[in-house]
């Protein structure tokens, strides 16, 4: 396998979404090639980063006039049917 | 001038703060979007890439879940509930862009910038690493940095944690599109990542 054919099974390779056959040649390509090895190991770690910065919001603090631009919005909806609707 | 001050502790349970939703109670509104909105707009903007795209999701997300409030029957729990309505319209906003997503018809191929040119190992190990701002800042502007065709397969794939089918029926895309795409997003967020890596 060569350092390309390598690049291009990387995504299938870290899914787990191909054939024991072809894992086993990335394996042994990656044993002997430093830097398709730290491809991998880096995309891998890049994965994990941006996964678990995504599950974090935005601190409402630092968007407090869009929040309360929301709020507003929201309460201008029309009120439940047995509300009062005056303004 | 102050804002309302929000006694956010009278809702200390989802189902009284459903409840107060249903009676249109104003604190109520305002716990939910405390809880909520955060999370729901990082997501969108995420997705879209735009903040004031993010921010009309945003307001759609609850100015439609306010209207379906009564149909909501809880099994899902709110945020999750909240999360799908905004998904959705964050991808119905996307489609408005089809004309630049269809200019895109190299979307599926591999480019000569996306073949890795940075090699060196990151000393951070992102599963004790406390992730600092300027990081947290450098991760959101590498994935704003993405192309929107790959971006979103990205977020729904890795972050949204769609499956392989889902991202592409949500996209109108086939399997091996969203394959080839999540490839090279995960090529290019690697490479941009991989400079500010190299400092630290
Ligand atoms: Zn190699």
């Amino acid at each position: 396998m060569t350092c390309d054919e390598l690049i291009a099974h990387l995504s299938s390779y870290i899914d787990h979404e191909i054939d024991t056959e072809l894992a086993a040649e990335v394996r042994e390509h990656i044993a002997g090639c430093t830097n398709c090895r730290v491809v991998l190991d880096t995309t891998q770690r890049m994965i994990v980063l941006v996964h678990d910065e995504g599950q974090r919001a935005i601190p409402a603090g630092q968007r407090s006039a869009l929040f309360e631009r929301l709020q507003r919005t929201f309460l201008d909806q029309p009120p439940a049917p047995e509300a009062d609707r005056s303004v | 001038m102050p804002g309302p001050i929000i006694d956010l502790t009278i809702y200390d349970s989802e189902e009284q703060l459903l409840a107060g939703l249903r009676r249109r109670e104003p604190d109520a509104c305002a716990c939910l979007i405390k809880r909520f909105a955060p999370l729901v707009y990082a997501q969108s903007l995420r997705l879209l890439g735009d903040p004031d795209e993010a921010e009309s999701v945003l307001q759609q997300t609850f100015i439609k879940a306010c209207a379906r409030l009564d149909g909501y029957e809880g099994r899902s729990g709110l945020g999750s509930w909240l999360y799908r309505i905004a998904t959705n319209e964050a991808l119905m906003q996307l489609r408005r862009h089809a004309p630049r997503v269809a200019l895109d018809d190299v979307a599926e191929t591999i480019q000569a910038d996306e073949i890795p040119q940075r090699t060196t190992l990151w000393s951070l190990d992102p599963a004790t690493a406390a992730l600092d701002g300027e990081l947290r800042a450098e991760l959101e502007k590498a994935l704003a940095a993405l192309p929107e065709t790959l971006r979103v397969v990205f977020v729904l794939r890795e972050i949204q944690g769609l499956s392989t089918d889902e991202t592409a029926a949500a996209l109108g895309l086939g399997e091996s599109a969203v394959k080839v795409r999540l490839h090279r997003a995960r090529l290019r967020l690697r490479e941009l990542l991989a400079t500010y890596m190299l400092g630290h």
